[in-house]
């Protein structure tokens, strides 16, 4: 029996490891769904929300050009001055949202499991971002941003329409003690949502978020921001 | 129990199994913590607002089981004058049931994370995640094993503890310090 006991103690360490392992392999990806959200409904809810969405330039520009406003000297870059997206990575179930910033992109995937932030250009009504481990090359027009995604070895499409505050791509930041948080989150229109939270080496789901609310992240409040605040910050 | 239990064939062949099956625990959790893709995910013990609090606090608890771990192995090596029979029902309770708070918090940080090497507070804390199941494994299989050298298991448990401390210290004394003392 004592002679046995260390044998015990080793198999019963390695029991829970494999029954904790068969429990994750079964667990499904988490992406919330909240109550779903009408454009109009909740733009008020901050300042710089109304804002934003009160600008006339947040919606994409046509993929055809006005021949009034070209001219005929040089085809102008029809490439949105502002734009954002978000859709489904396909395969996947993931989420991804990109914003368009007068030429500079920024993208964000996750299925709550794995996360990327990528950053690149857009023109000629073409985004290519990189971040790290992860790609994203998409066509815009049409209303939506259709490409492929590679995060790691796995590769999805994705076809990403235009959305509307509330909906879009929100990242929050802050360093607490000298550790950095970051936080995303990707609200599509249908009220799906996913996020997560990143801190020092470690990254879990995040809380859920009610766009235009902090986040309480153990106790820390978290401000999920809109992309004109971060469209500069994201360095993957 | 006690060092005067010595027999004259004391040798420290039969530590080379332990040793040798040790490391290779050591080495292929490394080399799974680095291999697989972290799958940013893991099951792990409910109750918790989170999976870092539900690791600091499981970890919190392994550690003050080791000091009971230390504290009832000098009563049995005579080193504090406690002699009672549940002394070593103590320590090989405390034991278990600190390793086995342990599995969830591994399983969660090598699952879901894998080995990091980019801050010196997380590879260290990888490598002596490594370490410390090595060593724990070498322990528990030099225990039943005779005629080893009287210094073994002093110095397999003392190797233990130190790695166990190691890694409170920089996961849970980590989170308690930067982000608060939060279940």
């Amino acid at each position: 029996m004592s002679r046995l006991g260390p044998m015990y103690t080793l198999a019963a360490g390695a029991v829970i490891a494999v029954a904790l392992g068969a429990a994750s392999l079964k667990a499904a990806p988490v992406i919330q769904q909240v109550a779903a959200q009408e454009d109009t409904s909740q733009t008020a809810s901050s300042p710089a929300e109304a804002s934003a969405s009160a600008t006339p330039e947040a919606s994409e520009t046509p993929t055809t050009p006005t021949p009034t406003t070209t001219g005929t000297a040089t085809p102008a870059d029809t490439t949105p001055k502002k734009a954002d997206y978000a859709g489904v990575a396909q395969g996947n179930g993931g989420l991804v949202a990109i914003a368009v910033r007068n030429g500079k992109a920024v993208a964000y995937f996750c299925d709550g499991h794995i996360e990327a932030w990528l950053k690149g250009t857009a023109e000629n009504n073409t985004i290519t971002l990189e971040g790290r481990d992860s790609l994203i090359t998409a066509a815009l027009g049409g209303g939506r941003a259709q490409g492929r995604l590679q995060v790691g070895h796995a590769k999805w499409r994705f076809v990403a329409p235009v959305v509307k505050k509330p909906s879009g791509l929100y990242r929050a930041t802050a360093i607490v003690r000298g550790a950095k948080i970051v936080g995303g989150w990707i609200v599509l229109p249908n009220g799906q949502e996913v996020g997560r939270v990143a801190i020092g080496g470690n990254g879990e789901p995040a809380p859920q978020f009610t766009p235009g609310s902090p986040v309480d992240y153990y106790g820390i409040p978290l401000r999920p921001q809109d992309p004109d605040y971060f469209i500069d910050e994201v360095t993957p | 129990m006690n060092d005067t239990h010595v027999t004259p064939k004391q040798s420290v062949a039969p530590l080379l199994v332990p040793l040798v099956v040790g490391g290779l625990v050591a080495v292929a959790l490394g080399v799974y913590g680095r291999a697989h893709a972290p799958t940013g995910f893991a099951v792990g013990v409910a109750g918790f607002s989170g999976p870092l609090a539900m690791k600091a606090w499981l970890t919190t608890g392994a550690a003050l089981l080791a000091i009971v771990q230390v504290l009832s192995a000098m009563a049995m090596w005579g080193k504090i004058k406690v002699s009672a029979a549940w002394v070593a029902l103590l320590h090989r309770w405390s034991g278990r049931i600190a390793f086995l708070l342990t599995i969830p918090v591994a399983f969660h940080c090598l699952y879901s994370l894998g080995a990091q090497y980019d801050v010196p507070r997380v590879m260290i804390h990888s490598l002596l995640g490594c370490f410390f199941y090595g060593v724990f494994t070498a322990k528990m299989l030099a225990l039943p094993r005779r005629g080893l050298p009287g210094w073994t298991l002093p110095v397999l448990g003392g190797l233990a503890f130190t790695a166990l401390i190691g890694l409170w210290l920089t996961s849970s004394f980590w989170f308690f310090t930067t982000i608060g003392v939060r279940f």
